[in-house]
């Protein structure tokens, strides 16, 4: 556990239930007061004397023994020694740097003597690691969910949905790769066998495919008024996927459309409509709709299209409505983006609403004839024999050349032998590709496969910090850059042993970033590190935020990730992430946001205002740190603490009412979320953590549940000012973002925390903090670019080294 | 000591479906005197169904208690169940247990907004008794149901703890209406009060699931076949790689490799079963949604009896219907949608062709009661040891009310319930007491479950209300 982050200091100044020692006087005002002026006895912290002097003054009487604030006690704290209580050193350097300790409203020396503090912290600390370098320990790390879909594209040209086979990733300080908490279960077994048979199949075809049913869903709130992406133009709403088909041979495209709460088509009063079913854009059937379809008529609100003949492979399938009409609606009412938010109106005359598509089955293969040649076959045959006896040697060609690149080695003969003994076992009982497809199964359920397993030398190494081998290293920096294995490049110099000669590593990083595979920090890491995931569990409420659907959801998550994503690119500051003045939108989000002129689904970059600039004026930050029907400034302040300072707050105490059970209407009056909030803190249970999270969050009070700007809500004038734990006079989203930028080094501390967590695939601990220090502090010699962080950390020993002694306990079992 | 009981062949089961396949062997098909000999209840297998109806029931109308649409007139065992929509279950009045005149009160509006939520809010009721909380978001909140407390104690047994099977499209995520996250009308099966349970339609993935990947016996076995020689790679390997890694991360391979073996253990399992040349009938496995409702349920219910029979699984949550579903039964007669006809404004005449619907849906039930009795089990059959619950959370469907529900219980409970009965409850009882007898029947030591008050005594009619 990484205790001394997580539950670490900072709420000691919750110290609610401490009853003596001279913190106890301070002042508790609310909203907090700035920091007290020094008391005229503060010594000069010159000297490690004066330091833990003054630790003693102003920290221990909340730290102590019995009090233990934040489960941490500083009584016996000697600054002299700090590198011999790490773990506690680090804890407090955090929330110095941070400015957040001593709390607000107790007595705190100047800042230029908790600065120095924290310097000579950090001083003795790194010097100390120098000493004695710990390049900290891992299990090893199996594949997820998202790196086995990578590694199934990149090894059999498929993509192929795994959600259907494994179990799901267990997250660990925010991400889903860290090793310790990835645990085995028989699911997980089973799991695996059954998607290496249905990838083998999919990707070698298969003439035998049995008549399965799959099926696609449209989210509920999903814009169906204009065309999605990759649906042919001039088509409105529906969805396009790609599918891949086993077998040449005939598949009906089943679709089921929305009703209303009667059963009734939603949409009905539309008439003339029609949904084309198309295969790579060529439309294969057209179907009327019969407005007055319903539940109730024979068949229901299903569609079907006749049998329709498929070649094997990936194919797009796309089922979208024709668009009959485009621009203004003359309605007395117009239609909202998703209409379907109240099905009811969608059988109301006067209202133009259209028939949405609910979900699309794929039924079949019936009368397979064959299988055609796909991206995959090509991929895997690239022999053919043309006689019995060129078989064996052409599946062994295609054995070994598959398993290097899955195991991510050089693969050893035993290894060729006992795979083409299933290439044998599968020969016999079928065709020459029967047995190609027995030995690739048996390589994608393989542990070498599935494991990231680093080869040590327990023995002889025991107790060091030793290299991890090149092709290790290999693996490492692939999963860390690209999400998946290594290409064949990478391989080629690790395997010849020249990745850990000088130079090397650093150029091969910097070509994989360049590579367009590298968007992974973006869609895998960033996301993650910025909890981009929880924008799909926030559904605002469709009668205060009617201009809100799943296709706009969908569309800030995605201007995220490319903002991001233009960081790497770019090779930008990290600090652009709070600051840009700049990013990228859509038609939808444009219109969002108020950014006039974009049209179509394509991004765009634009400049943004003032209000607007960095994550923080991001319509995902700001939705997913909201509720249904009302702004969360206690989530959006918690967001800030733990993903751009690295201190999130504690879980609130067990029996506090949520903030829906203060009355939203006092005497009449409807409360604002602002409102609300004060009532809640009149309970001093709730007041000292959150004098300090909800000011950062009603800063952006100005941005609604879907990160629209506002300038009143409940008929009252939003107020967003407030006091920053630190005594900053917050009034926005800019005062905000300066506040922060004062403590930036503590955000680029968290950033490198964050990008070392997902690199490595475990928690990072206090002994990497100094290595954390190094790689931000030389970053910040260059110009702080997003690649010199990336560097430091392909450089540090985390990275490159493993400690071969450790026993640790591995993860429990489910 | 005198053996009645005779040797039941194992080809007496579900006969005339297609394929066939070897399933594990069940003690009672072993010769009289063995099995039973160490019959008791506590070593049997206890199998629970739960079904939710939707849309309460015509019975549960002023005009329907008078006329005795849902339940008979008389408690005790001596009711003629004839005037009643549970005609259909007389050749089954042995196993039948009725519970009448019970409450739902948790799917009522506790607070203004939530008034006229009742059909988006119900379903999350029927098996948990709890009242969700209204929300669109993924605050959700009701509580853990009935099946999951026991497939929570009693589940792991089996290779599939329980599962989760529905027969219209529900799984729309986000909002439904009223404010109510469709999550709440979408599943009935809830493993901790903040987690639905996805309910599976496509009868071909809980086949897969069921029995393994394929659609024939051979296709099955050469996938077996393939997984054992694959597992035993799999060990190879590890031991190899074990020869170069460090002691935890053996450590961590040893674990990975128990589960291996544990595949290969349920491998085995079966080939056991199938060398020993007695064979199954089992549905073919089918290819998706049927069109037509009937044929879906019975798919269904054939995929349940053959689960429960081969021991895969004991539990089964099973979603006959989804709220506001205007689907018209061919063959009730009755040309409205289930819907529209539950809101019969309590005219005589169209609670009367409600009742049509409801008896059907009643009169599918047969089908599976059928095949559980002629499954021959320890003790007697899957029927004996099978508590089936069926109801409704909803009562008088006109106006949205939640009293004087529809419910009943099929089965024996292994022994513990006597069955022909029908139990008045006095009036206010809360459903949530007979749930919890069943509960406590199957061996959860719980004493309290949604707003119970009181565990019930499912073998007699309460004496308030026991008129012969």
């Amino acid at each position: 556990m990484r205790t001394w982050v997580l539950s670490a200091a900072a709420f000691a100044f919750l110290g609610l239930g401490v009853s003596a020692g001279a913190l106890d006087q301070a002042p508790r005002t609310s909203p907090p007061a700035p920091a007290v002026p020094p008391a005229p006895t503060t010594p000069d912290p010159a000297g490690p004397a004066a330091q833990t002097a003054v630790v003693k003054q102003y920290c221990a009487g909340c730290h102590s023994e019995r009090g233990k604030a934040g489960g941490l006690s500083l009584a016996d704290f000697d600054a002299a020694a700090a590198a011999d209580h790490a773990p506690a050193a680090e804890k407090m350097i955090r929330k110095l740097r941070a400015g957040m300790m001593p709390p607000p409203g107790a007595r705190r020396p100047a800042d230029t003597t908790l600065a120095a503090l924290a310097d000579a912290l950090e001083t003795r600390v790194d010097k100390a690691a120098l000493l004695n370098p710990n390049p900290g320990w891992r299990p090893f790390q199996r594949l997820n969910r998202a790196e086995y879909q990578y590694a199934i594209k990149d090894l059999l040209a498929l993509d192929v949905d795994v959600n259907a086979f494994l179990p799901p990733d267990t997250i660990s300080q925010g991400f889903d790769n860290v090793a310790d908490v990835q645990a085995f279960s028989p699911a997980l077994m089973e799991g695996y066998l059954r998607a290496a048979s249905r990838v083998t199949s999919l990707a070698v075809g298969d003439a035998a495919a049995e008549a399965t049913e799959a099926r696609y869903r449209v989210p509920k709130t999903a814009s169906q008024l204009q065309r999605v992406e990759g649906a042919p133009f001039g088509t409105r709403g529906g969805m396009s996927v790609v599918h891949t088909f086993p077998a040449d041979g005939d598949y009906v495209f089943r679709m089921e459309l929305h009703g209303n709460a009667c059963g009734f088509l939603f949409g009905g009063p539309a008439s003339g409509e029609q949904i084309e079913v198309s295969i790579e854009g060529v439309r294969k059937a057209m179907i009327d709709i019969d407005p007055r379809m319903a539940d109730i008529s024979e068949g229901g609100l299903v569609l079907k299209t006749p049998p329709i003949r498929v070649a094997a492979g990936a194919q797009r399938v796309t089922a979208a409505f024709v668009q009959r009409s485009d621009g203004p609606v003359n309605d007395l009412f117009a239609p909202i983006e998703h209409t379907l938010a109240d099905t009811q109106i969608g059988v109301a005359y006067g209202i133009t609403t259209l028939p949405h598509l609910k979900d699309l089955s794929v039924v079949g293969p019936q009368r397979v004839t064959g299988v055609s040649s796909t991206a995959s076959r090509r991929k895997i045959f690239t022999c053919r024999p043309t006689t019995a006896a060129e078989e064996r040697p052409c599946a062994s060609q295609i054995v070994k050349s598959l398993a290097t690149q899955a195991f991510r080695r050089p693969v050893a003969d035993r290894d060729v032998q006992r795979l083409m003994r299933f290439y044998d076992e599968g020969r016999t009982e079928g065709d020459f590709e029967h047995g190609v497809a027995a030995a690739i199964e048996a390589t994608l359920a393989s542990p070498q496969f599935l494991f990231r397993i680093e080869a040590a030398e327990p023995r002889r190494t025991a107790g060091k910090a030793v290299r991890v081998a090149d092709l290790d290293l290999a693996s490492r920096l692939s999963f860390f850059l690209w999400d998946t294995a290594p290409d064949a490049e990478l391989m080629t110099v690790a395997s010849q042993g020249r990745l850990s000669a000088p130079g090397m590593l650093d150029k091969q990083a910097k070509r994989m970033l360049a590579d367009p595979r590298s968007a992974t920090l973006a869609t895998r890491f960033a996301t993650q590190w910025l909890r981009l995931n929880d924008v799909d569990h926030i559904l605002p409420d469709a009668i205060l935020y009617p201009y809100f659907d799943r296709t706009l959801g969908d569309s800030l998550i995605r201007e995220t990730q490319l903002f991001f994503e233009s960081i790497v690119r770019e090779d930008r500051s990290v600090l652009d992430l709070l600051t840009a003045d700049y990013t990228y939108v859509n038609e939808r989000v444009a219109r969002h946001y108020g950014i006039p002129n974009v049209t179509g689904t394509a991004f765009r970059r634009v400049e943004v205002p003032e209000y607007r600039r960095g994550l923080l004026g991001h319509g995902s930050m700001l939705l997913l740190t909201s509720v249904a029907d009302r702004t969360s400034p206690v989530m959006r302040g918690k967001w800030i603490m733990e993903v751009v300072l690295g201190s999130p707050p504690p879980p609130p105490p067990p029996d506090v009412p949520a903030l829906e059970q203060t009355d939203a209407n006092v005497g009449g009056k409807i409360l604002s979320t602002r409102e609300r909030m004060e009532e809640h803190r009149k309970n001093p249970a709730c007041a000292s953590c959150h004098r300090v999270i909800d000011p950062l969050g009603l800063a952006l009070d100005n941005f609604d549940v879907t990160g629209r700007w506002r300038i009143k809500e409940a008929g009252k004038p939003v107020d967003a000012t407030g006091v920053m734990y630190d005594g900053a006079k917050l009034d926005g989203p800019a005062t905000l973002r300066a506040a922060l930028l004062s403590h930036k080094d503590v955000f680029l501390e968290t950033f490198t925390e964050n990008l070392m967590t997902y690199a490595l695939g475990r928690r990072v601990e206090y002994y990497d903090m100094p290595t954390i220090r190094a790689i931000a502090r030389a970053a910040g010699r260059n110009d702080n670019r997003i690649s010199a962080f990336i560097l430091g950390i392909v450089n540090s020993g985390a990275f490159q080294m493993t400690r071969s002694d450790v026993t640790e306990t591995v993860a429990q079992r489910h | 000591m005198f053996i009645t009981r005779r040797h039941i062949h194992r080809r007496t089961v579900l006969k005339g479906l297609g394929a066939t396949i070897a399933l594990p062997f069940l003690d009672a098909m072993s010769p009289a005197g063995t099995a039973w000999a160490q019959d008791t209840a506590s070593a049997r297998k206890l199998r629970l169904i739960a079904m939710e109806m939707v849309h309460g029931a015509a019975g549960s109308t002023a005009f329907g208690l008078k006329k005795n649409l849902w339940s008979p007139a008389d408690a005790g065992s001596r009711f003629d169940l004839s005037p009643t929509t549970l005609a259909a279950l007389e050749p089954y009045r042995g196993y039948l247990t009725i519970v009448s005149n019970t409450d739902v009160r948790n799917a009522e509006a506790f607070v203004p907004p939530e008034i006229g939520g009742d059909h988006f809010r119900s379903a999350a009721v029927f098996l948990t008794q709890s009242h969700p909380h209204q929300t669109q978001g993924s605050d959700l909140q009701a509580g853990t149901s009935l099946d999951q407390i026991y497939a929570k104690k009693f589940g792991q047994d089996t290779p599939i703890p329980s599962m989760q099977l529905c027969i219209e499209n529900v799984d729309q995520a986000g909002g439904c209406f009223y404010g109510y996250s469709c999550a709440y009308t979408d599943s009935i099966s809830w493993a901790s009060p903040s987690e639905p349970l996805p309910m599976i339609r496509d009868p071909r993935a809980v086949f897969d699931q069921l029995f393994g990947v394929g659609s024939t016996p051979a296709a099955r076995s050469a996938r077996r076949k393939r997984d054992r020689s694959i597992l035993d790679w799999v060990s190879e390997s590890v031991a190899q790689l074990k020869t170069t890694i460090g002691t935890a991360d053996r450590a961590r391979l040893d674990d990975y490799l128990s589960d291996v073996r544990e595949i290969e253990r349920r491998i085995q399992k079966v080939e056991a079963f199938n060398t020993s040349g007695e064979v199954r009938d089992l549905p073919t496995a089918p290819n998706g949604v049927p069109d037509s409702y009937e044929d879906h349920v019975k798919l269904m219910f054939d995929l349940q009896a053959a689960a429960l029979a081969a021991d895969v699984t004991r539990v089964f949550a099973f979603k006959l219907s989804r709220d506001v579903s205007n689907r018209v039964y061919p063959g009730t007669g009755v040309t409205t949608g289930f819907h529209i006809a539950s809101h019969h404004a309590d005219r005589e005449e169209r609670i009367l062709d409600f009742a049509k619907i409801n008896a059907y849906h009643v009169g599918l039930m047969p089908y599976l009661l059928e095949k559980l009795k002629n499954t021959p089990d320890a003790g007697g059959s899957v029927l004996d040891n099978t508590v089936i619950v069926y109801g409704s959370p909803m009562g008088n469907s006109n106006v949205h009310n939640h009293k004087r529900c529809p419910l009943l219980f099929a089965g024996h409970g292994g022994g513990a319930i006597k069955g022909n009965q029908h139990l008045k409850a006095p009036d206010g009882t809360p459903m949530a007491n007979a749930m919890l007898s069943v509960l406590q029947t199957l061996g959860c030591e719980i004493d309290s479950f949604g707003d119970s008050t009181a565990p019930m005594d499912l073998n007699a009619a309460p004496a308030a209300t026991n008129v012969a």
